[in-house]
């Protein structure tokens, strides 16, 4: 039925009345726009949304082809690591021509083609503490906004999982985190705004902790990490379109969750996380939603 | 006589015994692995405090973070 207008009300009060999908946009996505979980107005929710991918090697490269063909409006892909030859049986965005250049510059011409439509900018730069609020300002933009906004760590060390926690608690943007080695995955969801309760990676991983696992280390068979990667943009995509109040359900259940795959017997083993009151990252201290965003956000505040 | 079960693995301890000393007491170092008890993630804060009761499911796991 296209150009069918809507009065869903969404997560912030504000319909989407008056906006409509083209029709093109209607044939594109009609086989999610037929989920009564999604619909015209989820698809439009979509268009909206802006989500943070950090990392694009096998977990991120998927995971963003996943959000901008399914419709997610922006992109944004930080990576500072360029293509090498030992990353093509996992990582299929890219191909041997593609070696020794940055992987979020050709992932980003990559889904220029796929999906036209999703606007994606790319960071070839390290998420690090000088970095992240420039690479961040526009999903905190987005956010502010009342937008859909999210971060997926598709990262490859332990160190950058801890840095993108912290600042995703800092900033109060919920966090998708996935990653694998050998064959063992670990996913899990938080949002300090939507469930306090659920902790943070911190609560799970102290800073300190002894990490030893990674896929450049033990290896990894790519559709392992393509299994990863597939439910990272599952539970993502169930997150952006879930924030109404028909799905809430759906969402609590997706949140504070912390999810294990082996990938030799196919098994999944669910925990629920838990806040450490005396976590230093999470536990002791108030969200900071005026999160320090010197560069960009600020200039265009003014 | 208290029956526990580690990663499937039955094991009975013979006085209450905290989280911490059960983990030790598998030679694993406490700063490489995180603790699910009966489904549910326990901070690493409170291992020395959680005496295991009789039928804990313990599950322990180190972090995984490649990608």
């Amino acid at each position: 039925m296209p150009n069918m207008s809507t009065n869903k009300q969404l997560y912030n009060g504000e319909t989407v009345s008056g906006k409509t999908l083209s029709d093109a946009d209607f044939m594109r996505y009609s086989r999610q726009v037929l989920l009564p979980e999604v619909g015209e107005a989820g698809q439009l929710q979509l268009a909206d949304a802006c989500v943070a991918i950090i990392g694009l090697g096998g977990l991120g490269q998927l995971a963003a082809q996943y959000l901008a063909c399914a419709g997610v409006g922006n992109l944004i892909l930080i990576d500072m690591d360029k293509v090498e030859v030992s990353n093509l049986p996992r990582q299929l965005l890219f191909n041997d021509g593609d070696i020794g250049l940055n992987k979020a510059r050709v992932a980003k011409r990559k889904l220029n083609n796929l999906a036209p439509h999703c606007t994606v900018t790319a960071h070839e730069t390290a998420f690090n503490a000088e970095t992240h609020a420039d690479q961040l300002a526009d999903v905190l933009l987005a956010k502010q906004q009342g937008k859909r906004v999210l971060v997926l760590d598709c990262t490859d060390n332990f160190a950058t999982r801890q840095s993108i926690n912290r600042c995703c608690i800092e900033a109060a943007l919920p966090l998708v985190s996935a990653s694998i080695a050998a064959f063992s995955g670990q996913l899990f969801a938080v949002d300090q705004m939507q469930l306090p309760s659920g902790g943070c990676y911190q609560c799970i991983f102290p800073a300190q902790t002894r990490v030893s696992q990674s896929c450049g280390t033990q290896g990894v068979l790519g559709s392992s990490v393509g299994v990863m990667a597939s439910m990272q943009s599952l539970v993502a995509m169930q997150l952006l379109l879930s924030m109404d109040s028909d799905c809430d359900k759906a969402q609590n259940s997706l949140l504070g969750h912390f999810w294990r795959f082996d990938a030799k017997s196919l098994v999944w083993t669910s925990a629920a996380l838990t806040r450490d009151p005396h976590c230093n990252v999470c536990g002791s201290k108030e969200l900071h939603p005026s999160f320090n965003m010197h560069s960009k956000l600020h200039s265009m505040e003014i | 006589m208290i029956l526990i079960h580690i990663n499937n693995i039955p094991q009975s301890l013979t006085e209450p015994t905290s989280l911490a000393a059960v983990i030790l007491g598998q030679n694993i170092a406490l700063d490489s692995v995180a603790i699910v008890l009966n489904a549910e993630v326990v901070p690493r804060n409170r291992w020395q405090s959680i005496l295991c009761q009789h039928e804990d499911k313990l599950e322990l796991f180190s972090a995984v973070a490649g990608g």
